[in-house]
């Protein structure tokens, strides 16, 4: 546990100690890291590497930040349960935690028993055993990480959650996809012959919402994950556009153009009651709701150059949110709704940003140079975003706020981007 | 590369508009024929006009006022519709790839009512032209520099074409 206060002393630090508005850049900060070796889990025959067990804890635990993995390539004789731990060896490797296993399989099913080891303390912190079929080798592993990562960090892990995100194929096809956070059991759920933009998780879980331009211009539909059915429920005159749910998943916050700017409408998740929500001259848009429900933030180019505001929806007053920078866009907020993401550009180089609501401290957290979309994890914890290489393809990517752990999620070679995650208890 | 060729065609013929002004879009005898016909509209001049054939507007990064270098192409377009009121236009902006696909979105919206402002102020009427954006949905993903010029613009078509 100590490993813990360390490191959110730092975060507080972080964000407590500037009183005017600072920008920091920190990029991989080792420090706060603990060192974890995950074991090969005996018995696991599995041919694809990236789907036996321990690799998909060590990926999950590293992605986290939290987790410095210790290799173990080239260890002679390796623990299979916690009683045959060498605590010598693994302390002089500078180890602090070791995840032990051992699968049991037979045609449908699978078992998986393991042991989380306190290296310096010389003691078993948790053994458990997992049953479930073939099939659920990945999910086993998830949980596995899940509850590592609570344990360590008191925080619920969110390995075992979705994200969804737009796959271009060829440049011709669109595959609005869902797939588990890691990138892992991708299916399409929608495939158009037009672009798809601004995927949107409702946050009960059971629909999404997006753009897509096959009526030839942008129109938001409502897929329901559960029924398979689609709806369209914004086709006015003009682009129809940037959904965000409420946060009971009963409305949904667009944005509109009619023959003129884009401006921010409040309307029913079935389309009906479409009510504006203020007048501008100005852009208004990329509209998302605070957790609490009772503030919209959202872009506007109404001083200038993209900025990001809130407005209170009881009073409708307006605030400026972002201060740093000339070009600050596609605002989410944390669950806690106590930090804001964003990209800014940062002299021409498109990034992703943090800003603390309270002190109004802003972090950068990636290099750029083409990142888009951010989305925290439902946790909080870490932002899921989309990267673009020169001349080559988009791809998502996360980013831990503890160490600023930048980690690819594995979704192929096709361009991947404008991804959503779902809720926690999904 | 086909883009680029265009681009500085576009600019040659602006280049010739300058010095040697079309007024034939303006004449008011082509006006009165137009509206004679009641809603026929000239689609040769549509193909043949030098003005008129020109269909694209470009912008600065990150800005959407009509530069004064277009705005001979954006007035004919707006004396073509009122001299045609059958006429229907559609002003589809465009943004380069680089930021948000919503803003984007919004900024390619913002050019394309831009563009039906000054056609506004030169007599065509706001029934005949629907503005809409695709963003950066149409854009080339890896342009350089000056490149991503030909992704900030609006084009112009018309529903009969």
């Amino acid at each position: 546990m100590k490993f813990l206060s360390k490191t959110l002393l730092l975060i507080l630090f972080l964000f407590q100690t500037a009183q005017a508005i600072e920008v920091i850049d920190i990029l991989g900060g080792k420090a706060n890291e603990l060192a974890v070796a995950v074991i090969p889990f005996s018995g696991d025959d599995t041919d694809n590497e990236k789907n036996q067990i321990h690799n998909i804890i060590k990926s999950d635990l590293s992605r986290s930040g939290f987790f410095r993995i210790i290799k173990t390539e080239g260890v002679k004789s390796l623990p299979a349960n916690s009683d045959q731990v060498d605590y010598t060896f693994w302390s002089g490797l500078k180890t602090e935690l070791l995840v032990i296993g051992r699968v049991e399989k037979n045609e449908q099913q699978i078992k998986v028993t393991y042991d989380l080891v306190d290296v310096f303390k010389e003691k078993l912190i948790i053994s458990t055993e997992y049953m479930g079929t073939l099939k659920q080798a990945r999910q086993i592993g998830h949980q596995i990480s899940n509850v590592i990562y609570e344990k360590i960090t008191g925080t619920p892990g969110v390995f075992h959650t979705k994200i969804g995100y737009v796959q271009k194929v060829n440049n011709k096809k669109f595959h609005l996809n869902v797939a588990d956070m890691d990138g892992f059991n991708a299916k399409s759920v929608v495939i158009s012959n037009e672009p798809i933009i601004s995927t949107r998780w409702s946050p009960d879980g059971e629909k999404i919402a997006y753009v897509s331009f096959e009526k030839k211009k942008p129109v938001i539909f409502v897929q329901n994950l559960k029924t398979g059915d689609r709806k369209l429920v914004a086709n006015f005159k003009g682009n129809n556009s940037s959904p965000a749910w409420s946060p009971d998943s009963k409305k949904l916050a667009i944005v509109l153009t009619y023959n003129a700017f884009s401006q921010i409408y409040i309307m029913d998740v079935n389309g009906g009651d479409v009510q504006r929500l203020m007048r501008s001259r100005s852009i208004d848009t990329e509209p998302v709701w605070a957790p609490d429900g009772k503030s919209i933030f959202f872009v506007s180019d109404r001083g200038g150059g993209p900025q990001i505001y809130s407005i209170d929806l009881a009073t409708e007053q307006v605030r400026r949110v972002t201060f740093e920078g000339k070009y600050n866009v596609s605002p989410r907020l944390s669950p806690d709704g106590k930090l804001l993401t964003f990209i800014t550009n940062d002299n021409g180089s498109y990034k992703v940003a943090v800003q603390n609501l309270m002190s109004n401290q802003v972090m950068r957290l990636t290099k750029g140079k083409n990142d888009e979309a951010p989305v925290f994890s439902p946790n909080g914890h870490m932002v899921l975003y989309t990267s673009k290489e020169s001349e080559k393809e988009t791809a998502l990517k996360t980013v831990s706020l503890n160490g600023f752990k930048q980690q690819l999620i594995d979704t192929g070679p096709l361009s991947n981007q404008e991804a959503t995650w779902s809720p926690i208890d999904f | 590369m086909n883009k680029l060729f265009y681009a500085g065609f576009a600019m040659a013929l602006l280049a010739g508009c300058s010095s040697t002004p079309l007024n034939d879009a303006n004449a008011p005898s082509d006006a009165k024929a137009g509206a004679a016909k009641n809603g026929e509209l000239s689609l040769d001049k549509l193909r043949t006009d030098s003005l008129l054939t020109q269909r694209s507007v470009y912008f600065d990064f990150d800005k959407f006022e009509v530069k004064p270098e277009y705005l001979d192409v954006v007035n004919a377009h707006a004396q073509y519709a009122a001299d045609h009121p059958a006429a229907k236009m559609t002003l589809k902006g465009h943004a380069d790839y680089r930021g948000s696909h919503e803003y984007n979105l919004a900024l390619g919206q913002k050019r394309s009512v831009s563009v039906k402002d000054v056609m506004n102020t030169s007599g065509a009427n706001d029934s005949q032209i629907e503005t809409v954006s695709y963003g950066e949905e149409e854009a080339n993903q890896n342009c350089q520099g000056q490149e991503c010029g030909q992704d900030r613009r609006v084009d112009i078509s018309y529903e009969v074409e």
